[in-house]
């Protein structure tokens, strides 16, 4: 079901959390809302969801206006951060809820609605432990029974709220690769929450990147990579160097031992990361004292024979067209 | 009275090797003698007096002076008033503690503070109160007595008093409970598609049930055992508006000593029985409490 949020604004006391928002999720994406902390990106989640009403603006939900409607009756699956899980019932109990709460008259039966729980359960690996509590499990295991119950009533929409953010790291990855290939398989239009930009690049269809309760770009993770329409954008998808007004990312700078054209700076190595593929390379500036960070190739690193302390020359690779974002000098 | 009697019982000490930062044995030693002697002369002690004192003249005068109407009467006051007073209590208090922990108001602090009005007066004062406001001099008393209404010097004085001292007790044990639990889980189970009420009995009874009973129990005991608030507002009519508390002090007065015993040793059982039931409920609480330090202990 598509999502169309029309310029929704919402003011906390003293501070603008949203301010005329306006964004089109399409039927069966997975798209990321992705900003710093304050940006307003749970905020607009939860008014997505219901769970806080727009002071202007409206929600739609497969062209109606859902604005109005109580978060029960909207139908969205909600993951919350902490996932939220009912610490006095068991995992097969938490999956069930949803459907034990309908109404009669939709209520399935006692052997449906263990069926499903154990159905959904099984979708997310962890049938074996139904009958636990959640103070039993890990803290992934309680984001995928998180996940099951939000999927147990069937949701129109998933709604995802930092689904990573409390998970150590190399469970994280597993992780978004697990939710990646789910939704490949069951293509309910979700939504999520993250500030970490390499999740959304990783995980997302559609990546909508939010700054102070403002959308700021829309696009596929490779448009507000590789084309990012602010100066914003272009600093928080990645780490940035200034070259004479000009940001350039680590990759596209070239390191020498002359001096290359015009724009060639001195700048003395700092910090060397000799791991892996790429080399990174961390330089001082010698006009203005500025730290630079540089991603050269392995061979290159053995070409140049960099060591710490060493003089180099310091250059942007011409990229086209160069991100300038309007202002001479951005702070 | 029971709740002096009451002391918060805590985790029984895990045996565990002296550290570097473990004070010398000696004075350990005589920090738990200090504090055995202290319950032993001022807890143990009264409780043993009055058993002995109960039954000093024997069985049978002992269960003649609980046979005593004006006893019985008292017995039936008591437990008229704390099955009037702990409902109320328990539906304010958990009404309190709900909006407080979970709403955000205007006037919020005002209701925290207020809450704790009956801690901080004496319950004296309290009793007098409702005297200055019902009584025959009182603002409301012409108006009570052209029709027919008493409530000082009668039992709904004596339950208003009661409820008066006794507001605090549910609230405050909820309050910082439901804060600390937050509104997540009732968030969650609303995207569900659960009812207010569905949420309320479903999610939030269970998630607090035993720190309400524990509520209740303390609010109980200080119902039934409640002296000065409902001292002022009884009047002291034999039979008619003597709880258990106002019924020992007038036997006492007039040297039943034996019957004043023997019915003081019914609000001791009622504090013994509270105790063990203290008990069990924190022991519960506590079980629970470790459960939720674990849990978060492996998110983070």
């Amino acid at each position: 079901m598509s999502i169309e949020v029309r310029d929704v604004s919402k003011v906390f006391v003293g501070s603008q959390a949203l301010n005329g928002v306006s964004l089109e999720i399409p039927a069966g994406e997975l798209v990321a809302l992705l900003g710093p902390s304050g940006s307003g990106k749970t905020t607009l989640l939860r008014i997505i969801a219901g769970l806080e009403a727009p002071d202007s603006g409206t929600i739609h939900f497969h062209g109606e206006d859902a604005t109005e409607r109580h978060v029960r009756d909207r139908r969205v699956g909600f993951v919350f951060q902490h996932y939220a899980l009912f610490r006095h019932m068991s995992v097969l109990e938490n999956v069930a809820f949803g459907l034990r709460v309908r109404p009669p008259s939709t209520r399935p039966n006692e052997a449906e609605i263990r069926r499903r729980a154990h159905d959904l359960l099984r979708l997310v690996q962890l049938d074996g432990v139904a009958g636990r509590d959640p103070s039993e499990l890990s803290g992934g295991q309680r984001q995928r029974v998180a996940l099951a119950r939000a999927l147990a009533v069937e949701p129109n929409v998933l709604l995802l709220d930092e689904p990573f953010g409390s998970l150590d790291a190399k469970v994280r990855k597993e992780l978004r690769r697990w939710l990646r290939r789910l939704h490949d398989e069951i293509h309910v239009t979700s939504v999520f929450v993250t500030h970490d930009q390499e999740e959304a690049l990783e995980v997302a269809d559609r990546i909508v990147v939010m700054n102070e309760g403002r959308v700021e770009q829309v696009g596929t993770p490779e448009e507000v990579y590789e084309h990012p329409a602010s100066e914003f954008v272009y600093r928080f998808l990645g780490d940035v160097n200034l070259f004479h007004g000009r940001l350039v990312r680590p990759h596209d700078v070239e390191l020498a031992r002359t001096a290359q054209g015009a724009g060639a700076v001195l700048a003395t190595v700092r910090h060397l990361r000799p791991f892996g593929a790429v080399v990174r390379v961390e330089l001082d500036g010698l006009d203005g004292g500025q730290t630079i960070e540089v991603e050269v190739a392995r061979e290159r690193y053995v070409e140049l024979a960099l060591q710490k302390g060493d003089q180099v020359y310091v250059s942007p690779r011409e990229v086209d067209p160069p991100h300038r974002f309007g202002r001479e000098r951005p702070a | 009275m029971p709740q002096a009697l009451a002391m918060r019982t805590s985790a029984p000490p895990r045996p565990r090797r002296a550290g570097p930062a473990a004070e010398p044995a000696l004075v350990r030693w005589i920090l738990m003698a200090t504090a055995l002697a202290f319950l032993a002369l001022f807890l143990a002690l009264p409780l043993v007096v009055v058993l002995t004192e109960a039954f000093r003249k024997g069985v049978g005068v002992y269960a003649a002076a609980l046979r005593d109407p004006d006893a019985l009467a008292a017995v039936r006051l008591t437990l008229l008033t704390a099955a009037i007073a702990v409902p109320l209590n328990l539906v304010f208090g958990v009404a309190a503690a709900w909006s407080i922990a979970k709403f955000t108001f205007p006037g919020k602090q005002l209701l925290v503070t207020l809450i704790d009005v009956p801690f901080t007066v004496s319950p004296v004062i309290a009793g007098m109160m409702f005297v200055l406001l019902f009584g025959a001099q009182g603002w409301f008393g012409p108006w009570l007595a052209d029709h027919g209404i008493g409530i000082v010097f009668a039992v709904p004085g004596i339950v208003l008093a009661t409820i008066f001292v006794t507001v605090p007790f549910v609230a405050r044990e909820l309050i910082p409970l439901m804060q600390e639990q937050g509104t997540e889980e009732e968030e969650a189970a609303m995207v569900l598609g659960a009812s207010g009420w569905q949420t309320f009995r479903r999610i939030t009874i269970p998630s607090i049930k035993w720190g309400l009973l524990y509520g209740v129990i303390v609010c109980n005991a200080r119902a039934m055992g409640e002296f000065g608030a409902v001292s002022v507002v009884s009047g002291h009519i034999r039979g008619v508006t003597n709880t258990l508390p106002l019924q020992v002090e007038i036997l006492y007065n007039e040297y039943h000593l034996a019957a004043a015993f023997a019915v003081a040793s019914l609000l001791a059982l009622l504090a013994i029985v509270t105790l063990v039931a203290r008990s069990l409920v924190e022991w519960f609480e506590l079980h629970r409490r470790t459960d939720t330090t674990h849990e978060q202990e492996t998110t983070a």
